[in-house]
C-alpha cells in the first residue's frame, strides 16, 4: 500500500486556502428570493390568530405562509430516526407550527422578499396571538406526575425508557466490600460550527424539478425526506451539497426550514435562499448533552467494581423530527464503556421539556456514559486507596475477550485499552507526576493529573431507517484516458474523508492519486449513500469504494494478463502500472488497460469482459444485528474505536481558574488511513471536549427563554485558549471492516470531561473535591473550593 | 442582520460630523469602531435612525505628548494603543489594557474613544483611566469641555456625554517617574469580556497608591489604597488594600460568566494581585 497510512494533504485544502470554496451562502441564482422566518417567542404557547396583513404591505414581500397551509398543504416531517422502530412516542412536526409552539423559535410564519433585509422587516412585523401555556423545564420536575406537558397527547414527558440488565446487581451489591454512589451532570451544550445552516431552492416547473442546495450532511436522505415532507417524486428532487463549514452532527436532517423552502420554491417557481443566522442557530439549530447519571456502584477492597446500577435521565427538548433524541438511548447502551462488570443495570428515561430539540452532536451521547465511568473508577480508586490507573486496568475487558457483548446488547468488536492506557501514562510520565506535583505545590503552584477513558462507537446501523440504516454504496469510474472518477454516497463535512478514499481507491487500483477525483454530495451523480455521521465515512463509504475498485481492479487485471500474457493472478498494479509480479519490467501502462476496454471492446484483449469500467457496490458492515433477541437489545454498532486521554491541570485556588498544562492522548480506531487528518480530528474534537468540560453552556431560565443566544454569553474556546496537543494512534485493527478501520470522526471529544475533573480534584487534594458537573467554570471550581474549606478539608 | 433602514453619513471633517450630530440629537448613534455599536444593531436591541461613521475623521486618530499629557484621539485603534511606543513609555498599563481587549480582529477596528464612551462596566480601559486620573474631552458644536473619568462614568453603560456632543479625546498624566504599574483581569476565553479586572499605580516610595476595578459595579471603581500601603507591601497592607475592593464592590452584579459573589472575592485577589505587580514595578 503505498498511500494509506499516509499523511496526504487534503485535496481540497488549495481551494478553501484561496477562499475559493462554495458554500451554501456563495449560490447566487438570477432572480433569486429571500426567506426570514417568524419565531416563537414564547417557550410553550397556543396559537390563538395571525394577523399578516403588515408584512404583505412591506415593499419586496412576495409571499407570506403560515403554519396553517403547511398543515393543509404538506405531510408532516418524515422522521429522520424512525421513532416506532425504537418503541418510542412521536409527534407530527410541521414546516410552521398550526397551533401549538413547544419552544422559544419554533417556526409559526416564513416571509419571501426580493432581499433578505425587507423579508427580515417584513417577518418582524407579523402579529401572532399567543396563549402562553405553562413550560416544562426541567428534566426531572417534568417526570412527576402533574407536570406541564409538552405533548398532552401523551399523558406524561417521556418519550421512551430502556432497562437492561446483566447478572444480579442486588447480589452484587449486598456481597461488596463497599459502594459509592452519586450523580453525573452534564450540561446542555451545541456544536456551534462556524457555518451555521443554510438552504437555496429553486424549481424548474417545465421540467418539474427541485434543485436543493443544502448545508447539510445526507443528501440523499434529505432528498427522501423532501419528497415525504412535499408528498411529490424523489425523482423530481436534486440535492446538492457544497461545501460545508462543519457539521458535527447538527446538519443531519431533518429541520423545519429544509421543507418549508423547498415547498416555497415551489409554490412560487422561483429560487430561494434562506441562511441562518447565529442566534437562530444558537436557538433551533439542534442541542445536545443534557443529561443527569444516577449511579452505584459495587466493588471489592481489590478495586475490582462487581456491581453497577446507572440511570440515565436525558432532557432532550421538545420532540421533533430530528435524530438527537436517539444521543439519550446511546448513553445507556454504552454503559459501562470499557470495563467488564458482571452484574449491571442500566435504566434509562427520554424526557422532553420545552426547549430546543436535541440534534447530533459529535459524541451522540457516547461522550456522557464514558464521562460517568470515570466518576465511578476515580471514585472506586479514592473509596479503596488504590491508584486511578490501577482501578482502570483492572477491570477492563480484556484484549482476548472480543467481541465482546456488552448489558445493552452492543458487541464490542476489538480493543487493546491496556495498551492504550500504558501509553498515555508513559508520554505523560506519570510516575514522576508525584514529584512534579510537590515541586509544584513548593513553588506555591497547585497541578493535577487526570484521566480520560473514551469509547465512540461507530457506524451507527439503525433497523427501519431511511438515514441511520447502515451501509453506503460507491461508484469507481477508470475513464478512457485512465484518470478515475469516484462517486461516493458518503459526504465531507470539512473533515477529509474524500482524501482518504481517494488514497483507498489508488491503492486498491494501484493508480496514481492524482489521477483520481472524488466527488461527493450531489444525488443526480453520486450512488444512494447515507452521507456523513458516526463517523462512517471511511468504515462505509472508504469500505464501499474499496469493493468497486477491487471489482475494477479485477476487470482491467483480466485484460492485461492477456496483454502480458500471464494469469490474472501473476499480476500486481502500482504507480499506474500493470505488471507481472517479480518481474517489474514486464508491464503495461494502466491507461492503456483502459483505453483498450473503452476503444476495442471487440478486439483479442478485451472481447470477454463487459465494455466499461465502472462499478458501483455498496458495503454493509458484518459486526451489525438487528434481530432483537432478550429485552429487545440489538447491536447498532459494529465498530468500536477508543481511547484515553491524560491530562495535567493547574488550579488556581484563589479564583477557580484551569489552565491545561499537558494533554496526551492515544487513540485507537484500527487502521488510520491519513494520519494527518486524523491528528486534525482528534484536535478538533479535543477542543470541541474541552468546551463541553469547561466553557460551553446553553442556558434557558424557567420561562424557557435562552439566555446564551450569541458567542458573548455561549463561550467556546479559541486557539489561544488551548494548549498544544499530544496525539498518537495505537491500531487494534477491526477484524469485521476490510481495512480494519474503526472510525474517528467522534474521537477526542469525551476524554477531557473525565480527564480536566479529575485532574482539579487531584490539584487540590486536601480539599477533596468531587466533580461530577460540568462545565468548570471559574466561578464553579472557586465556589467548590469555598464549601470544602468551609468544611474545614 | 441589521434590517431597519437608517440613515448613514461618512463626514470626512470633524466640524461636520458634529454638525451632524447637533442636528440629529438622539436620534443619531456614532459609528466608532463599530464592535459594540454593530452587534447591537444586528441583535435589534438598538435601532437608530441615523448612524455617524468617524472612521474617516482623520483628525481624530493621533498619539501626541503634550506637556506631560498624553492626548490620544478617540478614533485611535486599539492595535495602535497597544503598539504605540509613548504609551508604552509613559503609560504601560494602558498598553497591557489594549492588549487584552477583544481579538486581534477587534483590536484592529474597535477605538479607545468607542469603548471609553459605550462605557461597558468590564471594559479594558476604564479601570486604567481611574488610576491615571485620565480626562475627556468631549466636544459639540456648540464647544467643548473636559471632564475628569470619574465623573464621565455615570452608570451601566451611561455617561456624561450630552446630546450632539461626542467625545474627541482621551488626556492622560504621564506616570510620574519610578511609579510602578499594572493592568490584570480575570476571562474565560479569548475575546471575552473580563468577569472582573484591576489597574494599579503606586508612586514610588509608596506617596500614593490607587486602585481602579471593573465588573463589580455599574461602572470601574476609584479605590485610593495610599493609606494601606505606609509600610509598603506587606500581608497586612494587602488584606488591608483586599478589604478595601471588597467593599467597593457592594453593588456587583451577576451574570452568566460569573455570580456577584464570585466577583466580589475576585475584586479582593485582582486589588491584592495588581498591587503587588505595581510595587514590584515601582522603583
Amino acid at each position: 500500500m503505498k498511500y494509506i497510512g499516509e499523511e496526504i494533504l487534503g485535496l481540497p485544502n488549495r481551494q478553501l486556502a484561496a477562499g475559493k470554496g462554495q458554500f451554501v451562502g456563495d449560490v447566487q441564482l438570477d432572480g433569486m428570493l429571500y426567506m426570514a422566518v417568524v419565531r416563537s417567542p414564547y417557550a410553550h404557547a397556543r396559537i390563538r390568530g395571525i394577523n399578516t396583513k403588515p408584512a404583505e404591505e412591506v415593499p419586496g414581500v412576495q409571499y407570506v405562509m403560515t403554519g396553517k397551509e403547511a398543515f393543509e398543504r404538506m405531510n408532516s416531517i418524515t422522521e429522520s430516526y424512525d421513532t416506532a422502530a425504537m418503541g418510542a412516542k412521536s409527534v407530527k412536526w410541521y414546516a410552521l407550527c398550526p397551533e401549538r409552539v413547544r419552544f422559544v423559535g419554533e417556526a409559526v410564519a416564513a416571509v419571501v422578499a426580493e432581499d433578505k433585509y425587507n423579508a427580515r422587516k417584513a417577518a418582524d412585523l407579523i402579529e401572532v396571538d399567543y396563549e402562553e401555556l405553562p413550560v416544562a423545564h426541567d428534566p426531572e420536575e417534568a417526570m412527576k406526575p402533574g407536570a406541564p406537558l409538552v405533548e398532552p397527547d401523551w399523558g406524561d414527558n417521556i418519550m421512551v425508557t430502556r432497562d437492561f440488565l446483566r447478572g444480579d446487581p442486588d447480589k452484587a451489591f449486598a456481597e461488596a466490600d463497599g459502594t459509592i454512589s452519586g450523580v453525573v451532570k452534564a450540561q446542555r451544550y451545541t456544536g456551534a460550527a462556524i457555518e451555521p445552516r443554510g438552504y437555496v431552492a429553486d424549481y424548474d416547473p417545465f421540467k418539474d424539478m427541485l434543485t436543493f442546495w443544502a448545508s447539510t450532511q445526507n443528501p440523499h436522505p434529505m432528498r427522501v425526506f423532501l419528497a415525504e415532507t412535499l408528498g411529490i417524486p424523489e425523482t423530481s428532487i436534486r440535492v446538492i451539497q457544497p461545501n460545508v463549514g462543519g457539521g458535527f452532527g447538527l446538519k443531519i436532517p431533518t429541520f423545519q426550514e429544509e421543507p418549508l423552502l423547498a415547498y416555497l420554491a415551489r409554490k412560487l417557481a422561483r429560487p430561494i435562499k434562506w441562511i441562518e443566522e447565529r442566534t437562530e442557530n444558537f436557538l433551533v439549530g439542534g442541542h445536545a448533552r443534557e443529561e443527569r447519571l444516577y449511579y452505584e456502584a459495587a466493588y471489592t477492597k481489590d478495586g475490582r467494581v462487581t456491581g453497577l446500577r446507572a440511570k440515565v435521565i436525558a432532557d432532550v427538548g421538545a420532540p421533533s423530527a430530528l435524530v438527537g433524541w436517539g444521543m439519550s438511548f446511546v448513553t445507556a447502551y454504552c454503559i459501562p464503556t470499557v470495563y467488564k462488570i458482571e452484574n449491571c443495570r442500566v435504566q434509562l428515561f427520554t424526557v422532553v421539556t420545552n426547549k430546543c430539540p436535541w440534534n447530533a452532536y459529535r459524541g451522540y451521547g457516547k461522550e456522557a456514559a464514558s464521562f460517568l465511568m470515570d466518576r465511578v473508577m476515580d471514585g472506586v480508586a479514592q473509596a479503596t486507596g488504590i491508584d486511578r490507573a490501577e482501578v482502570r486496568l483492572k477491570n477492563f475487558i480484556q484484549p482476548d475477550e472480543f467481541p465482546f457483548p456488552q448489558v445493552s446488547g452492543a458487541m464490542i468488536d476489538s480493543g487493546n485499552y491496556q495498551a492504550t492506557l500504558s501509553r498515555v501514562l508513559e508520554m505523560i510520565d506519570y510516575k514522576s507526576f508525584p514529584k512534579m506535583q510537590e515541586e509544584a505545590r513548593k513553588q506555591g503552584r497547585f497541578i493535577g493529573l487526570g484521566i480520560g477513558q473514551e469509547l465512540t462507537p461507530e457506524g451507527c446501523s439503525m433497523p427501519r431507517s431511511t438515514m441511520l440504516s447502515g451501509y453506503d454504496g460507491c461508484t469507481v469510474r477508470v475513464n478512457p484516458s485512465g484518470q478515475v472518477t469516484v462517486l461516493t454516497g458518503v459526504t465531507s463535512p470539512g473533515s477529509g474523508n474524500e482524501t482518504g478514499i481517494a488514497q483507498i481507491v489508488a491503492d486498491t487500483l494501484g493508480a496514481d492519486i492524482k489521477t483520481i477525483k472524488v466527488l461527493q454530495g450531489d444525488t443526480d451523480t453520486c450512488p444512494y449513500g447515507l452521507g456523513n455521521y458516526s463517523s462512517r465515512s471511511i468504515i462505509m463509504g472508504g469500505a464501499a469504494a474499496q469493493v468497486s475498485a477491487t471489482e475494477i481492479r479485477e476487470k482491467m487485471f483480466k485484460v492485461a494478463s492477456k496483454m502480458l500474457e500471464v494469469a490474472p493472478a501473476d499480476l500486481d498494479s502500482e504507480d499506474g502500472k500493470i505488471s507481472v509480479k517479480g518481474a517489474p519490467t514486464r508491464f503495461v501502462l494502466f491507461k492503456d488497460v483502459a483505453s483498450t476496454v473503452y476503444r476495442d471492446c471487440y478486439g483479442k484483449y478485451a472481447c470477454d469482459v463487459e465494455p466499461g469500467l465502472e462499478a458501483t457496490r455498496y458495503f454493509r458492515h458484518p459486526n451489525v444485528y438487528h434481530q432483537p433477541e432478550i429485552q429487545g437489545r440489538f447491536s447498532a454498532y459494529p465498530s468500536w474505536p477508543n481511547g484515553v486521554a491524560a491530562c495535567i491541570a493547574e488550579v488556581d485556588p484563589e479564583t477557580g481558574f484551569i489552565k491545561i498544562i499537558r494533554y496526551c492522548a492515544v487513540h485507537d480506531a484500527g487502521r488510520i488511513v491519513n494520519p494527518l487528518m486524523a491528528q486534525a480530528n482528534l484536535h478538533g474534537g479535543i477542543v470541541q471536549g474541552f468546551g463541553g468540560a469547561m466553557y460551553e453552556n446553553l442556558v434557558y431560565d424557567e420561562a424557557g427563554q435562552l439566555k446564551t443566544a450569541t458567542f458573548m454569553d455561549y463561550t467556546i474556546p479559541t486557539a489561544a485558549d488551548v494548549p498544544s496537543l499530544d496525539v498518537e494512534h495505537m491500531e487494534t485493527l477491526s477484524p469485521f471492516n476490510p481495512l480494519g478501520c474503526k472510525g474517528v470522526g467522534e474521537s477526542g471529544v469525551t476524554g477531557p470531561l473525565g480527564a480536566l475533573c479529575s485532574a482539579v480534584e487531584n490539584a487540590l487534594p486536601h480539599l477533596k473535591l468531587n466533580f461530577n458537573e460540568t462545565p468548570l467554570t471559574p466561578n464553579r471550581v472557586w465556589q467548590e473550593i469555598q464549601r470544602a474549606q468551609q468544611r474545614g478539608n | 442582520m441589521i434590517s431597519q433602514e437608517f440613515e448613514f453619513h461618512a463626514p470626512k471633517q470633524l466640524s461636520e460630523a458634529l454638525n451632524l450630530l447637533q442636528r440629529y440629537g438622539d436620534d443619531a448613534k456614532v459609528l466608532a469602531g463599530g464592535m459594540s455599536l454593530v452587534p447591537l444593531m444586528t441583535l435589534g436591541l438598538l435601532q437608530p435612525k441615523v448612524v455617524v461613521s468617524f472612521n474617516h475623521i482623520r483628525e481624530l486618530d493621533y498619539v501626541n505628548e503634550d506637556k506631560g499629557m498624553l492626548r490620544i484621539g478617540a478614533m485611535t485603534r486599539h492595535s495602535t494603543i497597544r503598539a504605540n511606543p509613548l504609551i508604552g513609555r509613559h503609560c504601560p498599563l494602558l498598553s497591557e489594557a489594549a492588549s487584552y481587549v477583544g481579538d486581534v480582529q477587534v483590536r484592529h477596528r474597535g477605538t479607545i474613544g468607542g469603548s471609553v464612551a459605550h462605557a461597558d462596566p468590564a471594559a479594558d480601559y476604564p479601570p486604567v483611566m481611574l488610576v491615571v486620573g485620565a480626562q475627556v474631552k468631549l466636544q459639540s458644536a456648540k464647544g467643548e469641555r473636559v471632564v475628569k473619568m470619574e465623573n464621565f462614568l455615570k452608570g451601566l453603560m451611561q455617561t456624561d456625554l450630552l446630546p450632539g456632543e461626542l467625545l474627541t479625546e482621551i488626556q492622560i498624566p504621564k506616570l510620574p517617574d519610578g511609579a510602578g504599574s499594572s493592568y490584570q483581569r480575570l476571562h474565560r476565553v479569548e475575546g471575552n469580556f473580563a468577569i472582573v479586572n484591576a489597574a494599579a499605580v503606586i508612586e514610588k516610595g509608596f506617596k500614593s497608591a490607587r486602585l481602579g476595578l471593573g465588573g463589580v459595579g455599574e461602572t470601574a471603581i476609584l479605590v485610593d489604597v495610599t493609606k494601606r500601603l505606609g509600610k509598603g507591601v506587606n500581608d497586612e497592607a494587602l488584606r488591608g488594600v483586599s478589604d478595601d475592593a471588597y467593599a467597593a464592590s457592594h453593588d456587583a452584579y451577576g451574570d452568566l460568566n460569573g455570580d456577584a459573589d464570585y466577583r466580589k472575592a475576585m475584586a479582593r485577589i485582582y486589588a491584592q494581585r495588581v498591587t503587588k505587580a505595581a510595587a514590584a514595578r515601582m522603583s
